[in-house]
């Protein structure tokens, strides 16, 4: 058996982050930050198979800069990303020309909230599966 | 009511004019200013934003006609009044045209200048509230996605994440009765953020970009995925549907958008049913390049004096049924999803009988559906 795989959770909502968190916990070893700033420390001091992002937070889209950012930096680049979002309507508006999957990099995928259990786990089994084959290449 | 303190602007080339005026005002809280010109009077108007401006329309320089026109491009609320040395109806007149708020001829009494400058303050009083509600519909609007986002569904997401990972993980411990308000809460909310998703989508949300997504739809597609959506419901209230399409029926659209706008009308029809009732989805191509879907219903019907508003947004008839629930949105969105495909919806009603709704739309490959086809390559995305 591998060694349990690292998830990260950017989300400003703590009760939200509870009812997440409780469902990856069961097969991987969740961290969470509140903050995009904490999100930021997290990501630099560990190393993390899949990054779960609240991408409205704070006042406005401070998710949408934290996830831009992450896709230009050189370490964090190929790192999965699970975008959560409240609403998927924003999407297009945050995202302008891009239908509705802001689609980063293929390895990126989209959830709105709230999210069923089976299909986080699936979601966040293909993403890390998905990245890991990057990787390997 | 008029508070005390604001801002009055004088402008006349007449010394005897502003000193009067000056004298008049003076145990008044006003704050009056004089200027013995046009120029200089705009110069003061720019740097100290007054309420109130009285102008004399006959001046060397700039005119005060040019003076009304320039100060109504600074600030349209400032209230302006002209002083009509010749009073003429004519140039007073002109005067309105330009901007001004009314007309006040020389020579005029004390008491007729400070009745003036009381209806000119109201006056401005009346514009500011104008301007501040216009300011705070906009402010609603814009504000709304964002409000409705995250103040209304942040704590629903919240609570049922926290549901669904509840039922889950307890799923071996509780009782079987548990476990069903467990799943009755979680399907409660479920409705909750369905209805605000609905609320805001028929508010805020700008279709124009639904076009990227059109392509060739049997409208009998279209017909099963709403029908189907709205047969649980029918099944409870022992309504039957009966659908009647045109398999050939096409039309360009996006399937997603048309089942929503489809299933609205579908629900209704359901929800205003008796039991027993019947509910008709038909849906053919008539001569003239449409594809025409009706939702006939055998149910309580809408009456006369609400039908031309079931379309309007949080519109509900006064006539209403007990136990029927809505926030009145449904159909507002429907007609916005239908005109976003180019097409239009339209209904007729006898009270007690039932209600017939029409949908129409251009059928592919008509001229009608080829313009709305052609369009979304320059859809706004700036």
């Amino acid at each position: 058996m591998n060694q349990r795989k690292k998830v990260l959770i950017v989300d400003d909502d703590p009760d939200f982050v509870a009812g997440i968190k409780s469902i990856l916990d069961t097969r991987y070893d969740t961290v969470v930050a509140h903050s995009p700033e904490d999100g930021w420390k997290a990501l630099r001091s560990d190393k993390y198979d899949l990054l779960c992002l609240d991408i409205m937070m704070g006042r406005g889209a401070e998710g949408v800069m934290m996830a831009r950012k992450i896709r230009k930096d050189e370490a964090l680049r190929e790192m999965p990303v699970l975008i959560i979002t409240g609403l998927r309507e924003q999407i297009a508006f945050l995202f302008p020309g891009q239908a509705v999957h802001p689609g980063f990099v293929p390895v990126d995928e989209l959830v709105e909230k709230p999210v069923e259990p089976d299909l986080l786990l699936q979601k966040a089994e293909a993403l890390i599966a998905a990245g890991e084959a990057r990787q390997d290449r | 009511m008029t508070e005390q303190g604001r801002r009055i602007l004088l402008i006349d080339d007449e010394e005897v004019v502003l000193d009067s005026c000056l004298a008049i005002l003076e145990d008044s809280e006003h704050h009056v200013v004089v200027a013995s010109g046009g120029a200089e009077g705009l110069a003061i108007a720019r740097e100290r934003a007054p309420d109130l401006v009285f102008v004399d329309l006959k001046m060397p320089g700039i005119s005060g006609m040019e003076v009304l026109e320039e100060l109504s491009s600074q600030d349209p609320t400032i209230v302006s009044i002209v002083f009509t040395g010749f009073a003429t109806v004519g140039s007073a007149v002109e005067a309105m045209k330009r901007g001004a708020y009314d007309f006040l001829p020389k020579p005029f009494t004390p008491d007729e200048f400070r009745a003036m400058v009381r209806r000119g303050l109201e006056q401005r009083d009346l514009v500011l509230e104008r301007a501040a509600l216009r300011r705070e519909r906009e402010a609603l609007r814009e504000g709304f996605a964002a409000i409705v986002s995250h103040e209304l569904r942040s704590p629903l997401a919240a609570v049922q994440q926290n549901l669904f990972v509840s039922i889950s993980e307890l799923s071996d411990c509780i009782s079987p009765d548990q476990r069903l308000r467990l799943e009755r809460m979680s399907s409660r909310i479920e409705d909750l953020l369905g209805l605000v998703n609905r609320w805001l989508r028929g508010f805020t949300s700008d279709f124009t970009p639904l076009r990227e997504s059109f392509r060739p739809l049997a409208i009998s597609a279209v017909v099963a995925s709403a029908v189907d959506a709205a047969e649980t419901e029918a099944v409870r209230k022992a309504v039957e549907i009966v659908v009647e399409v045109d398999p050939q029926a096409t039309v360009l659209g996006d399937e997603g958008a048309l089942t929503e706008a489809l299933l609205n009308v579908v629900g209704n029809a359901v929800k205003y049913s008796r039991a027993d009732g019947i509910v008709t989805v038909s849906a053919a191509e008539r001569s003239g390049g449409e594809v025409v879907i009706s939702v006939a219903d055998t149910g309580v019907g809408v009456p006369a004096e609400d039908l031309p508003h079931i379309f309007d947004c949080f519109y509900r008839g006064q006539t209403g049924q007990s136990g029927v629930s809505g926030a009145g949105i449904g159909l507002a969105l429907t007609r916005r999803l239908v005109e976003a495909h180019g097409g239009s919806i339209s209904a007729t009603s006898e009270p007690g009988e039932g209600s017939v709704f029409m949908i129409a739309l251009p059928a592919h490959g008509s001229p009608a559906s080829e313009l709305g086809g052609n369009l979304p390559s320059s859809s706004g995305k700036e």
